[in-house]
C-alpha cells in the first residue's frame, strides 16, 4: 500500500528507503521539501499532495531527519501517523546517532512496525462492525478499562488488547469454575469467553442459540433491531468470524507489544513473519543483545547529559515563550493567521531539538523564529527584471508586466515609478491604460508620461521616445486594450509594456473574472500584486482571494498567479513591517518592488535582513 | 633576635622601597601581546580553512559530498541543511561544507560559513547549464563579488559529464563569461534596497569598461569537468590536494 518509504537527513542524503513500486519519486520528495518544509508550511498536517500521489512526513529535529511516506492519493490510510512516529522510535532505538557513511539496514524493522500499524489499522477498521454484537461491546470495554490504566499512545493501545487474548485462551477451564464470581465484570466477561469459546472449538451453531437466549434475558434490544429470529442465521455468521479476527488480530497485536516495549523475548509469531524469523532468530538475539547495549548507552549518556543540563524541548516548554513571539509579531503588524502559522512552524522545527547548557527557550525560539522570517523573505527563484526584459528583447518581443490590487493602493503611482527606472535603465516603456473605469485614471498616466519624457527626452536616447501611452479611452474591454497595446509595442519594438489596470476588491466576482480573463489572453511575462504596507489582517485575505480567483476563473491548466508584490507606502508604516512577512508567506512570491515616498526615484528592492531587523526589535 | 629583625627590615624595605612599575608594565605588556598574538594565529589559522561546496539545486552537491568523504553514492533530495564532514587526503585534513543550493536557503548558509572558506567548489549541471545560465552566473557572480570570498581560489565543476547531452568545460566558461559580463550590467542598476545604511557594497567583478573574463578577477579560478556518478572526481580531489 504505502509504495515508496524514505529516511533521509536534512542535508538531503538518503539514510534508507523502501520502494514498493520501482518508479522514482525523487521529485515527488523534492517538491515536498521545497513546497512544505522550506516554505514553513510544515504546521498543516505534515501532509502533501502532489498529481496522484500523497505524503506523508515526520521531522525529526533532535537527529536532523525526516521520515516520509509516499502513498496513492486515493487510498485513505488512517494509520500513517502513528507508523511514522513508531518508525521513528525504531529507528532512533537500532541507531542513536546518525552518521553520513553508515549503511542503515532498517528492512526488519521496517516490515515489523508497518505489519504492525497495517493489523492495528485493520482492527479499527473492523471495529464498527464488529461493534454490533454483543460480546464486542464487552471487549471495548475491557479496552477501555485497561486504557485507564495506562493511557498514552497507540503503541500502548494495541499492548492492552494484546493483553485481552490470555482470558480468552484460558477459557476452557475457567467458564466452568469462575462462572459462579459475585462481580458483576466477571459475569459480563464469563459470557464472552462462553461466547468465543464454543464458536473456536466446535461448531457455531451450539454457542449461538445460547448467545440470543441470554440476549434476550438479559437486556438488549439491540440485537432485535437487526431483526427477528429468522435472521439470527445472519446473526450466527457474524458471531463466528468476530471470533476469529479477535484471535487474528490477538496474534499480531501480541507482536505490536513486543516491538514496542524495550526488549523482549522473540516467541511471538505472525503467520506473515514466522519463516523469516525462524531463519534469521540467531541473527535477531544477535542484534536484540546489540540494542540492549546501545539503549543502555543511551541510557548513561543522558545521565550525563541531565548532569550537564542539556535539555530537550517540548512542545508544552515552548508555549510560553511562542505565545510572546506570537503577540510581538502581531503588534508589528503581522497577520494574526500568520503569525500563529508561523509560531506553529517553529514549533515543530524545535520540537525535540537538544538544548544547550546556557540555551534559554526564549532565545532559541527567537532564534528560529528569525531564521524561519528570513527564509520566508529570501526569494525562492531568481529576481532580476533587467535580465528577463534583456533577454526578451533580444528575443524581439516585449516584456510585460501587469499592475493587479486592490483600490488606492498606488498601482498607478508605482507603475510610474517602475517606468522610471525602466528608462532610466535604456529601456523603452510602453503604458498601457487598461483602467477604463475610474474617471481620470487614464489622464494621470497621460501626465505621468509627459513627465517622464521631459525628465528624459527623445533627444537625449537617439531620437527615441522612451515613454508612449496606449489609450482607448473609458469603458472598454481592458484585456483587448491590453492585447492591442502590446502588440503595437510588438510592432514598433517596445521592450516594455506596462499595463495598469483598475484596481478592485477582492471579493467583486465580475472584475476578478475579467481580471483573470486579462492575464489569460495576454499572457504577461510578470503579474506584479500592488498592496499597501499598511494592510494588517487583510493582507491574507485579499491575496488569497486574488491568487484563488486568477486560479479558479482561468481556463488554463496551469493558470498563471501572482508571482510578484510591490509593496507600497512603506515609508508610513516604521518599524510596523508585518505585511511583507503575511503578503510572501501567503504567495510564496517575493517582494520585488517597495514604494517609499512620493517622486519617482522613491522606488527600492527589500533588503531582507533589514526587515527581519525590524520585525524582531 | 636577629633572624627577627632581619625579617622585620626586609619587610620595612619592601614597604618603603618604592615600588618599580617598569617591570610591571613590561611583563603586563608582553602578556598582552603574546595572548593578541595568539589570537590572531588562531584566528587565521581558523579563519580559511573549509572548502564550500556550493551550486544551483540539483547541480549534485550533496552526491560529490557523499562521495568525497564517504566513498558512497546515495540517492539525494533537495538539502534543508547544510551537511559537514572532514576530507582527508594525505595527512592533511580538511572541513567540507554542503550548501544547499535552493535559494531560500542558501544565502543564509553561505553567509554562516563564507569567512572561513578557504575555497569554493561552484558545481554545475552540464547538462542543464545551457537552460539556467541565467540561474548559474547569478548564483557565481553573488559569490564571486562578495568581499568575503575574495581570498578564496574558485574551482568551477562541471558535473554530470557522464550524460551524453552535457556540455563541455570550456563551453561552460565561455557562456559563463558572457552571462556575467550581463549579470555585471544588470547589477549596477539594481534598485537600491530598503534600509541600506551599511555601506558594504559589493565588489564589481572584473575591469570596468571591458567584457568581463575570468582571468580578471580577484580570485583564482579554475575549470574542471567530473562525475560524481561514475566516481571520475579526480579534478576535484587533485584541486583540494593543492590548496591543503
Amino acid at each position: 500500500m504505502l509504495d515508496f518509504v524514505v529516511i533521509f537527513t536534512k542535508g538531503g542524503v538518503v539514510l534508507w528507503h523502501s520502494n514498493a513500486s520501482g518508479s522514482s519519486f525523487a521529485s515527488c520528495i523534492n517538491s515536498l521539501i521545497r513546497g512544505v518544509i522550506l516554505e514553513e508550511r510544515n504546521t498543516e498536517a505534515k501532509y502533501f499532495e502532489e498529481d496522484h500521489l500523497a505524503v506523508q512526513f515526520k521531522l525529526d529535529n533532535e537527529l536532523d531527519l525526516v521520515y516520509a511516506a509516499i502513498f496513492q492519493k486515493v487510498i485513505k490510510l488512517n494509520y500513517l501517523d502513528g507508523f511514522l512516529a513508531d518508525m521513528q522510535t525504531a529507528f532512533k532505538e537500532k541507531y542513536g546517532d546518525i552518521r553520513l557513511g553508515d549503511d542503515y539496514d532498517f528492512d526488519r524493522e521496517y516490515r515489523r512496525v508497518l505489519s504492525a500499524a497495517e493489523e492495528a489499522s485493520a482492527k479499527q477498521v473492523k471495529a464498527p462492525k464488529a461493534m454490533r454484537s454483543y460480546n464486542e461491546s464487552q471487549k471495548s470495554k475491557k479496552t477501555v478499562a485497561s486504557m485507564i490504566q495506562d493511557d498514552k499512545k497507540p503503541v500502548e493501545k494495541r499492548v492492552n488488547i494484546q493483553e485481552s487474548p490470555p482470558p480468552a485462551k484460558s477459557q476452557p477451564s475457567s467458564p466452568a469454575t469462575g462462572s459462579s464470581k459475585d462481580d458483576i465484570i466477571m459475569e459480563n466477561r464469563r459470557k464472552l469467553r462462553e461466547k468465543l469459546t464454543p464458536t473456536k472449538k466446535t461448531s457455531p451453531s451450539d454457542s449461538k442459540p445460547s448467545k440470543p437466549a441470554s440476549e434476550k434475558a438479559g437486556k438488549k434490544p439491540r440485537v432485535w433491531d437487526l431483526g427477528g429470529n429468522s435472521k439470527d442465521a445472519v446473526m450466527l455468521d457474524r458471531s463466528k468470524d468476530t471470533p476469529e479476527d479477535v484471535q487474528y488480530q490477538n496474534i499480531n497485536s501480541e507482536l505490536v507489544g513486543t516491538m514496542q516495549g524495550v526488549i523482549r523475548d522473540l516467541d511471538v509469531e505472525s503467520e506473515a513473519e514466522a519463516e523469516n524469523e525462524e531463519e534469521s532468530s540467531e541473527e535477531e538475539q544477535e542484534e536484540q543483545v546489540q540494542v540492549s547495549k546501545k539503549s543502555k548507552r543511551g541510557g548513561l549518556l543522558s545521565y550525563f547529559k541531565g548532569i550537564v543540563g542539556a535539555k530537550t524541548m517540548s512542545l508544552a516548554d515552548l508555549q510560553p515563550a511562542l505565545e510572546k513571539m506570537r503577540d510581538h509579531l502581531i503588534s508589528k503588524n503581522v497577520a494574526t493567521e500568520i503569525a500563529a502559522k508561523l509560531c506553529d512552524s517553529v514549533a515543530t522545527s524545535l520540537d525535540g531539538k537538544q538544548m544547550g547548557t546556557f540555551d534559554s527557550i526564549a532565545s532559541q525560539v527567537k532564534e528560529a523564529l528569525t531564521q524561519s522570517l528570513v527564509r520566508i523573505l529570501s526569494p525562492k527563484r531568481r529576481i532580476d527584471i533587467i535580465r528577463d526584459a534583456l533577454e526578451s528583447k533580444r528575443n524581439g518581443r516585449p516584456y510585460t508586466i501587469i499592475f493587479c490590487g486592490v483600490n488606492g493602493v498606488g498601482k498607478s503611482t508605482n507603475l510610474a515609478k517602475i517606468c522610471f527606472w525602466l528608462i532610466e535603465n535604456d529601456f523603452n516603456v510602453l503604458i498601457a491604460a487598461c483602467d477604463t473605469f475610474r474617471a481620470g485614471a487614464v489622464e494621470q498616466l497621460r501626465t505621468h508620461t509627459r513627465h517622464l519624457n521631459a525628465l528624459h527626452p527623445a533627444a537625449k536616447h537617439d531620437g527615441r521616445t522612451m515613454v508612449q501611452l496606449y489609450e482607448k479611452g473609458y469603458g472598454k474591454d481592458a484585456a483587448g486594450i491590453a492585447m492591442e497595446a502590446i502588440k503595437f509595442a510588438h510592432d514598433t519594438r517596445v521592450d516594455v509594456v506596462l499595463v495598469d489596470t483598475a484596481g478592485r476588491m477582492q471579493d467583486n466576482e465580475p472584475l476578478m473574472r475579467s481580471l483573470s480573463k486579462l492575464i489569460k489572453v495576454n499572457n504577461p511575462d510578470l503579474v506584479l500584486f500592488v498592496g499597501e504596507a499598511l494592510v494588517g489582517n487583510e493582507a491574507v485575505d485579499q491575496l488569497v482571494k486574488f491568487n484563488q480567483s486568477l486560479a479558479d476563473y482561468s481556463s488554463n491548466e496551469n493558470p498563471h498567479i501572482i508571482d510578484g508584490i510591490v509593496l507600497t507606502k512603506f515609508d508610513t508604516i516604521d518599524d510596523k513591517v508585518g505585511a511583507a512577512i503575511s503578503m510572501t508567506y501567503i504567495t510564496g512570491q517575493p517582494i520585488v518592488f517597495v514604494g517609499t515616498g512620493q517622486t519617482y526615484a522613491d522606488l527600492k528592492a527589500i533588503n531582507v535582513n533589514a526587515v527581519v531587523n525590524s520585525l524582531m526589535k | 633576635m636577629d633572624k627577627l629583625n632581619e625579617n622585620a627590615r626586609e619587610r620595612k624595605q619592601i614597604k618603603l622601597g618604592e615600588i618599580d612599575t617598569g617591570p610591571i608594565l613590561v611583563a603586563l605588556l608582553l602578556g598582552f601581546i603574546a595572548v593578541a598574538i595568539f589570537v590572531i594565529l588562531r584566528r587565521r589559522s581558523a579563519g580559511r580553512k573549509d572548502f564550500l561546496l556550493t551550486g544551483l539545486s540539483e547541480s549534485g552537491k550533496s552526491a560529490i559530498f557523499m562521495q568525497l568523504i564517504h566513498g558512497k553514492f546515495p540517492a539525494t533530495f533537495t538539502s534543508i541543511k547544510e551537511n559537514v564532514g572532514d576530507y582527508q587526503a594525505g595527512s592533511a585534513s580538511a572541513r567540507l561544507v554542503d550548501i544547499p543550493g535552493h535559494y531560500r536557503v542558501r544565502d543564509k548558509c553561505l553567509e554562516l560559513y563564507k569567512h572561513r572558506a578557504k575555497g569554493i567548489v561552484f558545481v554545475v549541471d552540464s547538462v542543464t547549464a545551457h537552460k539556467d545560465i541565467r540561474d548559474v552566473a547569478d548564483f557565481l557572480y553573488t559569490i564571486l563579488s562578495d568581499s568575503a570570498t575574495q581570498p578564496c581560489s574558485v574551482l568551477v565543476l562541471c558535473n554530470k559529464q557522464d550524460q551524453t547531452t552535457a556540455k563541455s568545460a570550456q563551453v561552460i566558461k565561455s557562456l559563463l563569461e558572457s552571462e556575467l559580463n550581463t549579470v555585471r550590467d544588470t547589477r549596477s542598476r539594481k534598485l537600491q534596497s530598503v534600509g541600506d545604511e551599511d555601506g558594504s557594497k559589493p565588489i564589481t567583478l572584473g575591469k570596468p569598461g571591458r567584457d568581463f573574463e575570468f582571468s580578471h578577477i580577484a580570485q583564482n579560478i579554475q575549470f574542471a569537468e567530473a562525475s560524481a556518478k561514475d566516481t571520475e572526481l579526480n579534478t576535484l580531489t587533485d584541486w583540494l590536494s593543492r590548496l591543503l
